[in-house]
């Protein structure tokens, strides 16, 4: 069904589990002031959910929405924002999100919805169906208790090919804290699984045959979408290669652009050897390997191809086979994932032989994604793991588990990093086993209090990367000083803004991060170099607000925050400028709203602001 | 010569240039008169005909795609920058001295970006040392006073960093390299 207004689904669909109550709304009447996204999901917590709601109550609410971009030919538009009061929040249950990117919001988008808010509680297990105008809750008895690979197979095979399933595992259904909803088998949303779970909700699958509609000039769409093309760089917005190469004037070893010429997808059949220019925009998608940068070279070797989501030519989530795991340790050859999700079973140890890029390395990610992914554990952005690491070494542990369960784990393969181990670990938190797979569940705020953990023996042990609320801190003061110390006082869980650190880790020099800094901030002062901090200033706090107010706008508009904003590019030509009028260029041909009233409504205004900025300063004109 | 002659002999040292560059070698005045000659041109500096010298200058003035870079060996060299950066060709002028690739390289990073660089890097193209060269290049600098700002770190991972003095402090590049070592890979 095509929506009549541009760039909107036009439906918000609302089921009530308890009822059976299947109703909609039209998104542009009720929710079009709020975009989309988490402005709807913000929305709705605030305006339905009474006060001292706990995370499993029924009348606590989960709501899926994306935004106008997703669905659309625009680069990087596959993120679903998933909002409800989050159980690893303490000391008590507070509204954040979690994000996931994979196929689900464009799905959703041509089935016709723009959100979709789950209300009240099932009395047995259900999956929500989803065709389009077909809205169906159907028993998911036999699927209970099974895993996220299996769930969406069944379902795939009952909805047919063209269907996404977004599943919780084993972790949600056992109303763990820590757990994912995860759809397109790797792309997750934290901190939220035990909700569905509490709902008795195991899957929402969507099927939908329409269309996202482009009110505005389609020429000019086409055109922004290819200069859109033409400003990105690797993940996470990364302008520059992390080898010398010919065509770039700057190199970065600690860039995520690691795909050198020369390099091969080893595990591809045939394999794939990365070629053509480093700037050919048909080739973005060999610039990115997130296992070659996690694991280092020996990556390529059992590299398949990039992976992503909905109009990503990224592919951060890099498949990699590896044919000896299935003899060593049982488990399937090939697993697929990013950054945290890539490394979820490396982080559990607090060394590995070989180190961090060895062999070993290599097969404690693929156990641990093996399991994770398919079980539905959350990470916690690492503070999972970091709980573990400080709990054992410092000894606490001994003290608060009893004799018999600390004898049952292989604590001598922990030491001495064995990737078996995770098969003792990372179940029993999913499965809620014991007092430390209990414990470990319920995030580090649960469990600073379940063992009366004063918690600043966390927060005052940088190792644990501790903050507040249960939660660590995300790109915050060891990445970007003042700045990212503000943006991580603003959210109930980590941050997850990336608007900041995507530009501080670019790549590019100082000098040249500082004269983009001028031109989008007013002043070279807005940055600084990474722990080289001066004091605070008004366009540090600038540069704060706009991080903020750009990711929140990603997170509304189905727009990935993990890969923008762009106001840096790889282009020499542009003295290495991006844009910072994408999203709103976007939105406004989507929408057909007047250029001024996208920017406006996205709170882009960036040079009347900007001018505005200059004015708080004595003495600085615009 | 005529002015349009003048042209067409600027014209075939810009596309010698580019050439060079495609396929990533920085060219010379003598190689570059050498194709001026290929295509039958008058030899700068006879009666009538611009030095090679006014030539080049007047074929950069007319292709703002194409460099000059005074070469380690004195020589000035030129280049093609969309297709062979200033960095990429400084490192394949600074190859025949492994010694001062190393501390050029260094040194640059340390002022521009700020950061340390790791030691494997000089293994890995363009640089392409073998680790006995860049041993022996580390030995060399310890011992000559001309280097005495190239320093090293070592990381919790016992990954070694260069780093020049002149523009990082060890304490900033010592938290810089184990940022670059571990930081980033545990803070995705």
């Amino acid at each position: 069904m095509a929506a009549e207004k541009g760039g909107f689904g036009g439906k918000v669909l609302r089921v009530d589990l308890s009822t059976g109550k299947i109703s909609l709304e039209d998104t542009v009447a009720k929710y079009r002031e709020v975009l989309g996204g988490t402005g709807i999901g913000y929305k709705v917590l605030w305006e339905e959910v009474p006060a001292g709601t706990a995370p499993f109550d029924a009348a606590n609410k989960i709501v899926f929405a994306t935004g106008v971009l997703a669905g659309t030919g625009v680069p990087c538009n596959g993120r679903t924002a998933v909002t409800t009061l989050f159980p690893s929040c303490r000391p008590q249950p507070l509204v954040a999100s979690g994000h996931m990117g994979g196929h689900f919001a464009a799905k959703l988008k041509y089935a016709g919805y723009d959100a979709l808010i789950i209300e009240g509680k099932a009395d047995r297990p259900v999956w929500l169906f989803i065709r389009d105008g077909c809205i169906e809750i159907r028993d998911a008895g036999h699927l209970w208790g099974t895993g996220i690979r299996r769930t969406t197979q069944e379902i795939s095979q009952e909805m047919g090919p063209e269907c996404v399933v977004a599943a919780i595992g084993q972790a949600g259904e056992n109303l763990v804290p820590l757990s994912v909803v995860m759809n397109s088998v790797s792309h997750s949303a934290g901190g939220v699984g035990a909700v569905m779970g509490a709902k008795n909700l195991k899957t929402i699958a969507v099927q939908g045959s329409g269309s996202v509609r482009i009110a505005g000039d389609k020429s000019e769409w086409e055109r922004l979408v290819k200069f859109h093309l033409s400003i990105l760089g690797a993940n996470n917005q990364h302008v520059v290669p992390s080898f010398p190469h010919p065509q770039s004037e700057y190199y970065n070893p600690s860039s995520r652009w690691v795909g050198a010429p020369g390099k091969r997808w080893g595990a591809a059949e045939p394999p794939v050897e990365i070629n053509g220019g480093l700037y050919d925009l048909n080739r973005i998608s060999f610039r990115s390997n997130s296992g070659a940068f996690y694991l280092g070279d020996q990556a390529w070797r059992y590299t398949v191809r990039g992976n992503g989501c909905t109009g990503c030519p990224i592919r951060c989530h890099t498949i990699l086979k590896v044919p000896s795991l299935e003899a060593k340790y049982g488990i399937r050859e090939v697993a697929q994932n990013t950054c945290g999700g890539m490394v979820f079973g490396r982080s559990f140890f607090k060394q590995l032989p070989g180190g961090l890029t060895g062999p070993v390395a290599l097969e404690a990610c693929m156990v641990g994604m093996h399991m994770a992914d398919d079980l539905g554990l959350w990470c916690n952005y690492g503070q999972l793991q970091c709980d573990l690491i400080k709990l054992y070494y410092d000894g606490t542990l001994k003290t608060k588990i009893g004799s018999d369960e600390y004898a049952s784990f292989s604590w001598d393969k922990y030491e001495n990093g064995d990737p078996a181990f995770l098969f003792e670990i990372i179940p029993r938190i999913a499965m809620r086993q014991g007092e430390l797979g209990q414990t470990l569940g319920l995030g580090t705020g649960g469990l600073l209090a379940h063992w009366s953990i004063p918690e600043d023996v966390w927060t005052q042990d940088s190792a644990t990367a501790y903050w507040k609320l249960g939660h660590p801190k995300h790109h915050a003061n060891e990445d970007d000083g003042q700045c990212g110390v503000i943006i991580n006082t603003q959210y109930n869980r980590d941050a997850q803004c990336h608007s900041h650190v995507n530009f501080i880790r670019n790549g590019l020099p100082l000098a040249v991060q500082k004269k983009l800094a001028t031109e989008i901030w007013g002043s070279p002062e807005a940055v600084d170099g990474v722990g080289d901090y001066t004091p605070m200033n008004i366009h540090k706090a600038w540069r704060a607000r706009w991080s903020l107010v750009r990711k929140e706008i990603h997170d509304s508009l189905g727009l990935c925050n993990w890969m923008g904003p762009w106001v840096a590019s790889p282009l020499k030509e542009r003295g290495y400028s991006g844009d910072d009028s994408l999203e709103s260029r976007f939105y406004a041909l989507a929408t057909g709203a007047p250029t001024a009233k996208a920017y406006a409504r996205l709170g882009l205004q960036s040079v009347d602001e900007g001018l505005a900025a200059k004015e708080l300063v004595p003495g600085v004109k615009g | 010569m005529t002015g349009q002659e003048s042209q067409t002999a600027c014209q075939a040292l810009a596309m010698a240039i580019r050439e060079a560059s495609m396929a990533g070698q920085l060219v010379g005045k003598d190689a570059l008169l050498a194709e001026l000659r290929a295509h039958n041109l008058p030899d700068p500096g006879e009666p009538g005909v611009p030095d090679m010298d006014a030539l080049l200058a007047e074929t950069l003035a007319a292709n703002p795609d194409l460099a000059a870079l005074t070469s380690i060996s004195g020589e000035i060299l030129y280049h093609a920058q969309p297709l062979l950066s200033r960095t990429y060709a400084g490192i394949l002028d600074s190859k025949s001295s492994p010694v001062r690739l190393i501390a050029e390289e260094v040194r640059r990073n340390s002022a521009d970006y700020p950061r340390p660089l790791p030691l494997e890097l000089f293994e890995q193209s363009p640089f392409d040392l073998i680790p006995e060269q860049i041993e022996a290049g580390l030995k060399t600098m310890a011992a000559d006073p001309e280097f005495d700002d190239i320093s090293f770190i070592t990381t919790s991972t016992g990954a070694v960093y260069l780093f020049s003095s002149r523009h990082l402090e060890r304490p900033y590049a010592a938290f810089l390299a184990e940022r670059a070592d571990t930081g980033l890979f545990l803070n995705p």
